[in-house]
């Protein structure tokens, strides 16, 4: 039997509230200390304790950080779940099954490890038995597959920082699985783990880690937030983090933090702080954004520099609070009744979170308009690879903000919406300065900010506020493009699919096919989306939803003449997007063409 | 010429004309309660010696929203989104104290759509003057009746309400309200000292003003009509605002009995007593006058209930002393070395 190294997937399915989320973490972490590439996503429910999780350990030679297309390791732990995992199974997989689960173990065509989980943690300390099940398959599994004990022991102790009790009664568990293994089981399978040389290190962050850190050197100055998974992290990290960074050494912060009473008051404290010339910005998911919607269009109409973020779960309405889709593209580009067109940022990586974190408040006090940036679920709450964050190069752009009497004062007429410059951004003032107080409003106003309801004045709003937008569009993120040279296809995608793609990519290859790849890293697009398409003979749009709606944004926004040259691949069940799917849809939607 | 109109024109403490505390014309209708208010806080602001632009005038949707054009020209303000006032106000304050933040709402703003604002607000003791112009319908929509309209109360057209009123102030003083009072537009003087008191306390003043619509809520069957409020109200005491800048010992004292409160600023709200004495400081005191009042379809207005020991939201937040839109945006921007010590902490 030749040895499977380092390119396999491990699936641990567990209970909610059981201690399992830092075993996988420390499984995680060891094996990602041996410099082997490899991913974790957590699947878990809208539940604090009982209801089933599932912990996915993809390692991958390639660099693959999608969910594989099988499990080859199950560890079944969870009798709730434990017919249904055990039913799913490809013959030949690894089982490593808790033998004091009283449940049956009725597959001989797989590879079976009986291990006596619950004994073993039971005879370490029976109080806690529940929570050391948990670690004892991380000993089982270090042994089957050769996991370094000192890698183990670092990642214990990263979890459970100072906690010297802890530490020494999962290392013991550990060894406890290992010993039963060995003295108990013989090896009849193919997966190994082999440490690689690191060539660059990297650590583990959550991508709403990363975007914390970078409102906070973006110099926001208001966090105004609503509990709702999966943002909560978002906001919670920058609580965490302002002491550290953002507080003087008498313990007074220059970022406030106001925990709103909900969504819809979250976005008002945002809108106030951008009113009263302050960075402000709220965290939030899909139902938050819905809640918002009046307050976005009051932003865009009477523009206001507001920043939120919305880390998108599966809708619609409550949907699948726990699961990962790309389901609020259209809500965001064109939020709030009326005719409105937002920025919206899509970052794709961990680096990325952090680098449009803090870019996010530049272009919204550029633009005088709000700004989101779009996570979700998966990007958001999953640890990624990262190779350290990059300190802006610019300084803070503020925008067309007058807080001198001098400059002021040379304008020979003041106007809060006058087009001065004729770049549709007009020049404001701030509250207590005294310069060219004016009443804000979400009515109709000239351009001296005077309620109006002509109809010119109405015309010439909306007129400059389009421009205004549009004008955006190649001074946002540009999109990143992996171009092969006379290549007929072409794929745009967005955010999170970027850790897919290139699996993506492999699959279509092997079939032959070969494909460019333009990530859209910003709405409204980039003017190289559209020279993108031109140069293609077809151009999916690869998104992870329904309907489609990056496609149905972009077949508005092209000329004409190209929309028949888009193709729509989505496809969303909830689950991080796995490569396979992908890559099927992709085949079947161009063998449509070609009819 | 010149010289002689400089005599004539009266400047307050800060040498300021009224005139620049005046706004736009009023478009309201001819008579309109919220018209007196508009000119009660325009004479507040002056006669306190306020700087013009360093008040925040703040308000949601309705008649009363639309007011802020009509007052403090000279100050920023932001007519915001219905019932949402509170919050934009708060996100405002967060990131720049030094403002003297007056809202103005009304009773569809405040007791319906955005009654949960409201609440929060006064929850945090948010730094504000919070001004409710109360007529028991809603006026921009043409007559329909707020959640404030009087049981057995009959607006000029349709059904005798039967629905229980809420009374702003009762909820106020029940969720711990630091300066909770209700007037009357036309008991101008009263309501200016009310309004002045509290723009000197530091925390959430609610000002309950009872204010006719003379379009859709002002005939004889109506219970918040000038006429029955006239014929109705039961005033608690004679308010009378002595300001900081003026010293207590130079005031003439009243006969009979009085109390004297102390504001933030130093300056203090008078109360003389009329008939029976009122204890600010009693919540229940405050909730059974209301009560009372209720009972016997009659408007309780003065000072009701006053506690200055609560800490305001400035101090809940833990904020450096300069408001955060002075912060220099290099102190805003953590340092490259200290994003250097980040990353290396997560790679070891």
């Amino acid at each position: 039997m030749e040895n499977i190294v380092n390119d396999f997937t491990i699936n641990v399915a567990t209970a909610n509230g059981t201690g399992s989320q830092s075993a996988n973490l420390i499984l995680l972490q060891s094996l990602f200390d041996m410099g082997i590439p490899v991913s974790g996503k957590n699947l878990f429910p809208s539940n604090i304790s009982g209801l089933p999780t599932w912990y996915i350990i993809r390692l991958s030679e390639h660099g693959y950080q999608a969910p594989g297309n099988r499990t080859d390791i199950q560890v079944l732990v969870n009798p709730a779940t434990w017919e249904e995992d055990l039913a799913a199974l490809e013959p030949g997989t690894v089982v490593v099954w808790n033998e004091n689960s009283k449940l049956e173990m009725n597959r001989e065509d797989v590879v079976s490890y009986p291990i006596p989980m619950t004994k073993i943690a039971r005879s370490i300390n029976p109080k806690l038995g529940k929570l050391i099940t948990n670690i004892v398959y991380v000993g089982a599994l270090a042994e089957i597959l050769g996991i370094k004990q000192s890698a183990l022991e670092s990642a214990i102790k990263t979890q459970f920082k100072g906690k010297d009790s802890a530490i020494e009664l999962n290392t013991n568990a550990i060894e406890l699985g290992r010993e039963h293994f060995r003295e108990n089981l013989t090896k009849k399978d193919p997966y190994v783990v082999k440490e690689r040389e690191i060539e660059e290190k990297q650590f583990f962050i959550e991508g709403n880690e990363a975007v914390a850190l970078g409102c906070l050197f973006g110099g926001a100055q208001l966090l105004s937030w609503y509990p709702i998974t999966p943002s909560s992290s978002l906001a919670e990290a920058m609580i965490a983090w302002i002491p550290k960074i953002r507080t003087n050494d008498e313990g007074e912060a220059n970022c406030a933090v106001i925990q709103a009473e909900d969504e819809l008051a979250a976005a008002g404290m945002v809108l106030g702080a951008g009113w009263a010339g302050g960075r402000g910005m709220t965290a939030t998911s899909g139902p938050g954004i819905s809640l918002m919607q009046e307050f976005i269009g009051l932003a865009y109409f009477a523009e206001i520099p507001s920043v939120f973020w919305d880390v998108c779960r599966v809708g619609p309405s409550t949907g699948l609070p726990t699961r990962t889709q790309q389901s609020d593209i259209t809500l965001l580009y064109e939020g709030s009744h009326g005719d409105t067109q937002h920025i919206v940022l899509f970052p794709g990586t961990v680096e990325e979170c952090f680098e449009f974190g803090w870019r996010a408040f530049d272009i919204t006090e550029r633009f005088q308009t709000p700004v989101f940036g779009m996570s979700d679920l998966d990007l958001g709450m999953n640890r990624w690879a990262c190779s350290g964050f990059k300190y802006p190069k610019e300084v803070m752009d503020r925008g067309k903000v007058i807080r001198d009497k001098d400059i002021f004062d040379a304008f020979e007429e003041f106007g809060r919406y006058l087009d001065v410059d004729g770049d549709g951004i007009p020049y404001r003032t701030l509250p207590g300065s005294g310069m060219a107080p004016i009443l804000y409003r979400g009515t109709g106003h000239n351009p001296m900010g005077v309620y109006s309801e002509k109809p010119h004045d109405y015309l010439q709003l909306m007129k400059r506020l389009r421009e205004k937008i549009d004008s955006s569009r190649d001074v946002i993120p540009a999109p990143i493009l992996r171009e092969e040279s006379e290549c007929e296809i072409g794929i745009i995608y967005l955010g999170s699919m970027e850790n897919t793609i290139q699996e993506i990519d492999d699959l279509l290859e092997a079939t032959g096919l070969k494909v460019s790849q333009c990530r859209l890293r910003a709405l409204p697009a980039h003017s190289e989306i559209e020279k993108f398409i031109e140069r293609h003979e077809t151009t999916i749009v690869l998104e992870i939803n329904r309907d489609g709606q990056l496609y149905g944004i972009l077949r508005k926004e092209i000329p004409i003449d190209l929309v028949p040259k888009l193709r729509s691949v989505a496809y969303s069940d909830g689950m991080p997007p796995r490569g396979k799917i992908y890559a099927d849809l992709i085949l079947e939607t161009l063998q449509d063409v070609e009819k | 010429m010149s010289e002689k109109r400089e005599r004539t024109v009266k400047l307050n403490v800060i040498n300021e004309p009224k005139d620049s505390y005046s706004g736009g014309k009023s478009s309201l209708c001819p008579g309109c309660g919220h018209d007196q208010i508009s000119s009660v806080i325009i004479s507040a602001a002056w006669e306190n010696g306020v700087e013009p632009h360093k008040i925040a005038k703040m308000s949601g949707i309705g008649c009363s929203s639309k007011t802020p054009a009509y007052y403090l020209g000279q100050s920023h303000g932001f007519n915001t989104v219905h019932g949402r006032m509170p919050s934009v106000t708060t996100g405002a304050y967060a990131v720049n104290k030094d403002l003297l933040y007056i809202g103005v709402s009304g009773d569809g703003d405040s007791a319906s759509i955005g009654i949960g604002q409201l609440i929060h607000a006064i929850r945090r003791n948010m730094d504000m003057v919070y001004i409710v112009e109360n007529n028991g319908v809603y006026g921009l929509t043409k007559g329909q009746y707020s959640a404030t309209a009087d049981i057995g109360s009959k607006k000029k057209k349709g059904a005798i309400n039967e629905t229980q009123p809420i009374d702003l102030c009762a909820l106020a003083i029940n969720l711990g309200c630091t300066f909770v009072a209700r007037s009357f537009s036309g008991s101008k003087k009263q309501l200016k000292a009310l309004l002045k008191a509290a723009m000197s306390h530091k925390g959430f003043a609610l000002i309950d003003v009872i204010s006719p619509c003379v379009t859709f809520n002002n005939n004889d069957e109506s219970m918040k009509s000038y006429g029955y409020v006239k014929d109705n109200e039961v005033t608690l005491h004679m308010t009378d605002y002595i300001p900081h800048f003026n010293p207590i010992s130079e005031v003439e004292v009243p006969e009979g009995h009085f109390k004297d409160i102390t504001l933030h600023d130093g300056s203090t709200i008078r109360l003389e007593t009329i008939s029976e004495e009122h204890d600010p400081t009693n919540a229940m005191q405050a909730l059974g006058a209301l009560h009372d009042a209720e009972t016997n379809a009659k408007h309780v207005t003065g000072l009701l209930y006053f506690d200055n020991t609560k800490a305001s939201l400035v101090e809940d937040l833990g904020l450096v002393d300069l408001p955060l839109i002075d912060v220099a945006d290099n102190d805003l921007r953590p340092s490259k070395e200290m994003l250097e010590k980040i990353n290396s902490a997560f790679l070891n």
